[in-house]
């Protein structure tokens, strides 16, 4: 019997001991002492770094968006510095875009990224662009158009809201791995405040080693979209006699070598929906059209990235076999500038809307 | 009693709970091109020792290694397990402290060390002073409720690969078997050098079908393969040369919109964590084991008393370079436990059938 209470004593003890542990995480701050940003954007001026943080505060009825502005040496420590002047700790947990401004992208990011990769509380789904404008004037700009909505930079990104396939869209990971890969470069949009709509697509830049090398029009991003894969479904292409929209693509590829030189032979089925016609043009018309344009398109494309020796089609990746792990660590300045790409343009009318071809 | 399910969801839970986290960026550092033959070395290495261990376990009749021995001569059993039970004790400083400082790095950040390292130790210790069957069943019970997690996780792993990287497939360096005796390699032993030598523990009080246990080591081969190409792929060599825990960047990489958690890493690493924890149980147990089986101790205040000098062991391994030391100095006995105890077991093992039959046919005459 007694020891039986015993027993009953030391079990109830022991779930007294453990509702001490019940609280939870060390020196955990509950989520009303926190403030969660979700955009933070990063600019560079004499070597002093600025870091501007979108911080929704969730109020009565609307969620208003603070901005709180920063300089200093490093990007942690001026989030630090940020934390300590706020009445609530700051936790970047749910960040969700990054923004660099162009002046610091041309310098090079290599920092920045590689701080979000090592520290804790990043996330490496990160997304990034570029700021076409003072980062400051970008955020104010945005603010006064939209005060409620703070989610309108996430959403822009999005692949289930805003995004479109000329758009590129780019995370800090892939940006890490395009800076230590020898055969791969990578795109990030570049977006400025707009007149009618908040945010203003403004093509996208080439991030050669960290470094904004060049910057590509929208068409010409959607044709590396597709080069890689990414289907260009939605896109609306016009031309002389037709316009048409793009139902889907599909890429097969293959990389050899002719006389010495990488070629990059592939094929890109499209299948499109025409929209609008001018005139009578024939099916085989319309198509012509469709495929001179976009050749045209990707041949003054890859003249571009030859030049600036930037691989963002990961076009080196078709070459694993051919060459050694030697020869690809100087994929980019010896071989890719002599790369021959041919691409050939499948399409097919897959429908000609409500009417019929040649209504 | 036969309990193949415990052993089998035993064996799985242990190396699952350790392939995930050291293991793929000691492979990735080992070569640069060719991984898959480090990792088929590593495998058949392993499946190797375990099935002469096993082998050896089966002449002995189902007594314990312990026994086993024993029956050669206390001395010699004394020395054949003095290094085991070295080995055993800093697999489990290692894995307290290494794991404690994961947790922290990944998301336990204001936690401090220790509190995280107590909790480890306490829970293995309890569940380890319950006896072998607890820790058995626990095993199973653990493992069946995180499957579907890793499951999931593992096949999500896997959104974001470029089937390029797998190639070049081989290159001279790996072909030559080149990276065998460098030292992350070795080190990569860890993950399944010592894991298996519980199997000759539990003997007696649990039996189970040797043939079926070997057979089952084969699911551990996708996963190897998988915690060192899901990060390859997704990063390529050079990437993901610089993580220090490669497959949970990965993870950490995957977007699964229809999800309403963002971090899929989380669920993975917290079942690991379990795993990780029934791991040091059984290790716990192993070593009070050897100690009681030669020196007169009771068992549970013997699980005490070893967990706390476990613990001020951890506490006094400051930083992580410290634990990499300690994993590079635990290589000579993580060979010797895998390669002289099985060695050693067969031996044993058929010198004792010999005697049986021995005795068998004198008895008969």
């Amino acid at each position: 019997m007694k020891r039986a209470r015993n027993k009953a004593i030391a079990a109830v003890l022991v779930c007294l001991l453990i509702m001490l542990l019940l609280g939870g995480c060390w020196d955990n701050k509950d989520i009303n002492h926190r403030s969660l940003p979700i955009v933070m954007g990063i600019a560079k001026r004499e070597s002093q770094y600025l870091v501007v943080l979108q911080i929704p505060e969730p109020g009565l009825g609307a969620t208003k968006i603070r901005l709180v502005e920063e300089t200093g040496t490093t990007i942690s420590e001026i989030v630090d510095r940020i934390s300590k002047n706020m009445e609530s700790q700051i936790d970047l947990l749910h960040l969700k875009v990054v923004l660099f401004e162009k002046g610091y992208a041309e310098e090079g990011v290599n920092d920045s990224v590689e701080t979000f990769m090592r520290a804790h509380s990043l996330s490496p789904k990160t997304m990034t662009a570029i700021c076409d404008e003072p980062i400051n004037l970008f955020f104010r700009n945005i603010d006064s158009f939209n005060k409620n909505n703070g989610t309108i930079l996430i959403n822009f990104f999005e692949k289930n809201a805003g995004w479109n396939p000329h758009i590129s869209a780019d995370r800090v990971w892939e940006l890490f791995r395009s800076i230590h890969s020898y055969t791969r470069d990578t795109v990030i949009p570049i977006v400025r405040s707009g007149t009618g709509t908040v945010i203003e697509s403004n093509g996208s830049g080439v991030i050669r080693g960290g470094k904004l090398v060049e910057r590509l029009t929208s068409d010409q991003t959607l044709l590396i979209n597709m080069f890689n894969g990414i289907s260009a479904k939605g896109k609306i292409e016009v031309m002389d006699h037709a316009t048409v929209e793009i139902l889907s693509s599909s890429i097969r590829r293959r990389g050899s070598i002719e006389d010495g030189h990488p070629v990059v032979k592939g094929r890109i089925s499209l299948k499109v929906s025409l929209i609008e016609t001018r005139g009578q043009p024939s099916q085989q018309q319309i198509k012509k059209e469709v495929e001179a344009l976009l050749s045209d398109r990707f041949d003054a494309m890859l003249k571009k990235l030859k030049a600036h020796q930037a691989d963002v089609l990961g076009a080196g990746q078709l070459f694993r076999t051919q060459y050694s792990r030697d020869q690809l660590e100087r994929w980019r300045t010896d071989y890719f500038p002599s790369l021959n790409v041919d691409i050939k343009f499948d399409t097919v009318i897959q429908n000609t809307g409500k009417l019929k071809a040649d209504a | 009693m036969v309990k193949n399910a415990q052993v089998i969801s035993m064996y799985l839970l242990i190396h699952s709970g350790l392939i995930f986290f050291l293991y793929p960026a000691d492979i990735i550092e080992s070569t640069e091109v060719g991984h898959w033959i480090p990792i088929l070395t590593g495998f058949a290495i392993h499946a190797a020792v375990m099935f002469v261990y096993l082998k050896g376990l089966r002449l002995a009749d189902g007594q314990s290694v312990l026994d086993l021995f024993s029956s050669a001569g206390r001395t010699w059993s004394a020395l054949l397990l003095a290094p085991v039970f070295v080995y055993l004790t800093m697999v489990l400083v290692i894995t307290a402290r290494a794991y404690s400082e994961i947790v922290n790095l990944l998301f336990l950040e204001n936690t401090p060390l220790w509190a995280t390292m107590a909790l480890l130790l306490g829970v293995s210790a309890y569940v380890a002073s319950l006896g072998i069957e607890s820790i058995m069943r626990s095993g199973l019970l653990l493992f069946g409720l995180s499957l579907p997690f890793a499951v999931f996780v593992l096949a999500t792993s896997f959104q974001n690969v470029d089937w390029h990287y797998l190639l070049p497939s081989i290159d001279r360096a790996s072909a030559s078997f080149s990276f065998l005796f460098g030292v992350p390699f070795l080190r990569s032993l860890f993950a399944f050098g010592g894991g298996f030598l519980f199997l000759g523990f539990i003997q007696p009080s649990l039996d189970y079908s040797h043939r079926r246990l070997l057979m089952s080591s084969l699911i551990l081969l996708p996963l190897f393969l998988i915690s060192v190409y899901v990060p390859l792929l997704t990063f390529g060599q050079n990437t993901s040369a610089t993580f220090l825990f490669p497959f949970l960047m990965a993870t950490d990489t995957v977007d699964v919109d229809y999800l309403i958690f963002e971090r899929t890493t989380l669920f993975f690493m917290l079942s690991m964590f379990v795993f990780v924890l029934v791991f040091m149980a059984i290790v716990t147990w192993q070593t009070v084991r050897i100690a009681t089986h030669f020196v007169n101790l009771p068992f549970k205040p013997a699980v005490m008393i070893w967990t706390c000098a476990t613990f001020i062991a951890c506490t006094k391994i400051e930083d992580w370079q410290q634990v990499e030391r300690l994993l590079g100095w635990n290589t000579y006995f993580r060979l010797y436990a895998m390669f002289v105890i099985p060695a050693a077991t067969l031996a044993i093992g058929i010198r004792y059938a010999r005697k049986g039959d021995n005795t068998n046919e004198a008895r008969a005459q």
